[in-house]
């Protein structure tokens, strides 16, 4: 019996007898190595191949997932460029006719204001005049009026 | 995130042993061949993008699915030659001597002559007509255990059970294997 195994003695039997196993395992693995690593050379070559296919779709797919983060960020910037554009031309689209509408409104206010205040200082004055109102429906005074003008 | 070279060092370093574990299980190198390749570019496309520690584990899943997958599509095809359901030891462990046969088997590594070098190959060969043998669940867990190096829940999480189904089918593996070669009175 060999050193390892007077080691392996001094362990309780099922732990000695997994350290066996594996220690076995780990030989056979080994050689089932030896016997991988000396594939044919037309199975290497396929292996090669395969393993450069592989390699390329993960370039492919690195790509991909790269343009498409891409796109959708400058889609998400192009989406809210076009929101914000569209607020801002909006709103300046709108302003000027607000300012027109409310300029005609006040332009109107300002003429009724306007008209008010001269009808009143008409009436004003007619109610101030030593003459009555009435005496204008008069016929013989409006006669008057006519022939003293001229 | 893996780089392209750690992506690229990774399969170089599994590839021969992936065909070899796919090789014992179909017993055809044509279907052990494309369902490498198609373990690889599974890998690739869809977990390039995990940390190069992770790769080892997805492969080893990604290469057991795709093993399972092609023995689903021959089942379809009704080609199965194999029943690959049948995942139990088909016998009893026998009457062997495992510090014999590791034994033998550390006495093989010795200087070798050109005969030992014919007798090795063929012990090689015989070796691996054994674990082509074993049944597939047994073979599965003691390669991935002791060839890939997955510790016990690792392999577990590849084979998709339980810790104790692992050790358990190692285990029977380790059994089976040196019982067969004891058999074959491979004197190494």
């Amino acid at each position: 019996m060999n050193p390892t195994m007077t080691d392996l003695s001094n362990l309780p039997p099922p732990a000695a007898l997994d350290a066996l196993q594996a220690r076995f395992a780990l030989k056979l693995t080994a050689m089932l190595s030896e016997q991988a690593n000396e594939l044919a050379p037309d199975l290497s070559e396929r292996l090669r191949f395969a393993r450069e296919s592989a390699l390329e779709r993960a370039r492919a797919a690195r790509r991909a997932e790269a343009v498409s983060l891409v796109g959708l960020s400058a889609r998400g910037a192009a989406v809210l460029g076009r929101i914000g554009g569209s607020w801002w031309l909006r709103a300046a689209s709108i302003a000027p006719m607000l300012v027109l509408v409310a300029g005609l409104f006040l332009i109107q206010r300002w003429q009724e204001n306007v008209q008010i205040s001269v009808a009143a200082e008409v009436d004003a004055a007619l109610l101030a005049d030593d003459l009555p109102p009435t005496a204008y429906r008069d016929v013989g005074f409006a006669e008057f009026l006519k022939t003293s003008g001229e | 995130m893996a780089t392209d070279k750690e992506l690229s060092d990774f399969l170089k370093s599994v590839d021969k042993r992936a065909f070899k574990r796919a090789l014992y299980a179909v017993r055809d190198q044509d279907a052990a061949l494309d369902i490498v390749q198609d373990t690889m570019i599974r890998l690739s496309q869809k977990y390039a993008d995990r940390p190069a520690a992770e790769l080892p584990l997805l492969f080893q899943r990604i290469l057991s699915n795709a093993t399972m997958d092609w023995f689903r599509r021959q089942k379809v095809r009704n080609a199965v030659v194999k029943n690959f359901s049948d995942f139990e030891s088909a016998g009893s462990d026998g009457d062997f001597d495992i510090l014999e046969t590791l034994e033998a088997l550390g006495g093989s590594l010795a200087t070798e002559s050109a005969s030992e070098s014919v007798s090795r190959a063929q012990i090689l060969l015989a070796i691996e007509a054994e674990v082509e043998r074993l049944p597939g669940r047994q073979r599965e867990a003691f390669l991935l255990r002791y060839w890939e190096e997955l510790d016990v829940a690792e392999t577990a999480a590849a084979m998709g059970c339980s810790e104790g189904s692992v050790k358990t089918h190692c285990s029977r593996a380790v059994h089976a294997l040196s019982a067969a070669l004891k058999t074959r009175g491979i004197s190494l």
